[in-house]
């Protein structure tokens, strides 16, 4: 039962650092030095409205107490409502979510080909000039900025293959192949950041256990070199990716900001760039608390599977 | 035993020169490049990073304007060169402050241990939970709109965002050195916690912290570039790659190589910083995950 403490300990101190996250965010956005309400309608605010968004955001209560009520909302599923609209967080937040969701499962699908065959090309051509050729070419695409290679992917899309939309606006009312095509563009992107990072290091793991013991008495039993490949060492050099995994899962977070951006995509990232332009606390609040959620559970899922994988683990 | 402890025929520096590995060599001579543009290239170049009606706007590529012109007329190639200097220096900045109060709180917290260390981890943890673009945006919103576009808070963010990644190693480097007779010795000395880090964990953390400070210089340019391009880092007319790339984005269709053109000066900086950090960890016998996150 080693395991399953271990388990608990991690969703436990996952739990922790997800509190203490929520005490950052409320400290530097609502305690900071400097007055809030000026804060956010910037220095030639009328008198008046100062009174009401300080009246509003409860502003003449002590610190700790907006943070406990505002904690225990967040708990309850209240969110509070935006300064601009009025509209509840929750609704704008919705959609927001649902198109971001959306958009990773697309580039997560991408993803797995785009990192695993560059890679299994690379270990079975080791050392040879398709072998470098490929490193050469995951370097520097690891060596461009993201919203470097979105505004390249939309130049030869848009200008020589134009077969997709530049903009990629959606909606409720679009049709799921709109839907498709615009979020083709964004995805790509996304899915060949993630595999750079994935590749380089898919390719050495590879390598080392196609050098290991029993790929080479696989390969002496005479099973086809294929299946030594796809059975024996594949699945083995996939499990230390779990960690690169996990760290695409918090790149995708920071890389919908930027991708949602270059394609005008609506999504959770373009919608924390416009309310942060606009000053809009509690929907920052909520949308940078989500980010972090995210992230942590990413992270406790790749750890979880770390420790169910990893027999030395398991057995203490 | 490292890549340079290979004996060859030559010696002195050409020698040791050439014992480097391939990508350091590649690396260092893009760095040399880019640390050439950076000083000598703003006296060279025809026109100041500002200045309009160079030529016509919305040209493409020409001997006279080898990135074309932007909306405003001014001549892009003269602002990418104009602003080399800025990325490097605010990288470099940025990154050295992370590594100090990096390393300071790493080396520390590790050697002290107990409750101390539990507490400091937490609160990195923390740091390190929101994503790295997230809790620059909202470091930099946080500021407010008086701070908005100062150089000093871009360099203040950056090594906010990296000072908790590489207090993280500095942590595993003290833990991995305080076992060793050297320090049991200097604390029965009698040496205090700053000392034993100054005097015995910081002299042999050195290469690790120095493969994590190229590591996190090399993304920098990129972390800075993004919030330039996102409307949250310096302000125009401030010849910024990120920022650039960003302003002439509605050029793309009619000449595009005023975006490849500081788009490739960012990625090339980048490669470079890549390239040589990758050799850098050869030679000091480390391995390196590139990637930055």
């Amino acid at each position: 039962m080693i395991i399953a403490r271990l388990i608990l300990g991690r969703i436990a101190s996952s739990l922790l650092t997800l509190l203490l996250v929520s005490l950052l965010i409320f400290l530097v956005l609502e305690v900071l030095p400097g007055d809030v309400a000026t804060r956010v309608l910037g220095r030639d605010a009328t008198p008046e409205s100062v009174a009401i968004l300080r009246e509003r955001l409860n502003l003449d209560d002590p610190a700790y107490l907006r943070y406990l009520t505002w904690l225990g909302n967040f708990l309850t599923g209240d969110f509070g409502r935006s300064l601009i609209s009025g509209r509840p967080v929750i609704d704008i937040l919705g959609p927001r979510i649902f198109n971001t969701l959306l958009l990773a499962a697309y580039a997560f699908l991408l993803y797995i080909p785009l990192a695993t065959l560059p890679a299994l090309i690379q270990a079975v051509t080791r050392d040879r000039p398709l072998d470098h050729a490929l490193s050469l070419v995951t370097l520097v695409l690891l060596s461009m900025p993201d919203f470097l290679l979105a505004t390249i992917l939309l130049i030869t899309f848009v200008l020589a293959i134009p077969i997709l939309p530049a903009i990629s606006l959606v909606d409720h009312s679009s049709s799921a192949f709109e839907y498709f095509r615009a979020m083709t563009l964004p995805a790509v992107t996304l899915a060949i950041v993630m595999a750079v990072y994935a590749v380089r290091m898919l390719r050495d793991n590879l390598i080392e256990v196609l050098d290991s013991e029993y790929v080479r008495m696989a390969e002496l039993k005479g099973v086809p070199a294929a299946r030594v490949v796809w059975r024996h060492a594949l699945p083995n050099a996939l499990v230390p990716t779990l960690n690169v995994t996990a760290l695409n899962l918090a790149y995708l977070i920071g890389g919908v900001v930027v991708v949602e951006r270059v394609f005008s995509y609506p999504g959770f990232g373009s919608l924390l760039l416009d309310v942060l332009q606009l000053r809009d606390l509690p929907v920052i609040e909520a949308t940078i608390m989500l980010a972090a959620a995210v992230y942590i559970l990413g992270n406790l899922l790749a750890d979880i599977a770390a420790l169910l994988l990893n027999p030395r683990l398991r057995s203490g | 035993m490292t890549a340079l402890d290979h004996p060859t025929g030559a010696s002195g520096w050409l020698g040791l020169w050439r014992r480097t590995p391939l990508s350091f060599r590649i690396g260092a001579v893009i760095l040399l490049l880019h640390g050439l543009v950076a000083v000598f290239g703003p006296y060279l170049v025809p026109y100041g990073y500002s200045e309009m009606r160079t030529g016509i706007p919305l040209t493409g590529m020409s001997f006279e304007h080898p990135f074309g012109v932007d909306q405003l007329g001014r001549d892009v190639f003269s602002r990418v060169v104009h602003g080399a200097h800025i990325v490097i220096l605010l990288s470099l900045s940025g990154t050295a402050l992370g590594l100090v109060l990096g390393s300071i709180v790493g080396l520390l917290s590790g050697y002290v241990g107990g409750w101390i260390d539990n507490v400091i981890q937490r609160l990195l943890e923390t740091l390190i939970s929101i994503p790295f673009l997230v809790l620059a945006l909202l470091a930099m919103a946080a500021a407010g709109p008086e701070l908005a576009g100062n150089p000093v808070l871009v360099i203040l963010v950056v090594a906010l965002v990296y000072f908790p990644r590489i207090a993280r190693m500095a942590r595993s480097a003290a833990i991995d050195i305080a076992t060793r007779d050297f320090v049991t010795i200097a604390k029965l000395r009698g040496e205090t916690a700053w000392s034993v880090m100054r005097r015995e964990l910081l002299p042999n953390a050195t290469s690790v912290l120095l493969v994590e400070f190229a590591l996190r210089a090399g993304y920098a340019p990129v972390l800075i570039g993004s919030l330039g391009f996102l409307g949250f880092g310096v302000k125009p007319p401030t010849p910024e790659w990120g920022l650039m790339i960003s302003e002439n984005r509605a050029l793309l269709i009619i000449s595009p190589i005023t975006v490849l053109g500081p788009g490739l000066a960012l990625a090339s900086l980048v490669v470079g910083l890549n390239l040589f950090t990758e050799g850098l960890a050869r030679i000091l016998g480390r391995t390196v995950k590139l990637g930055g996150a």
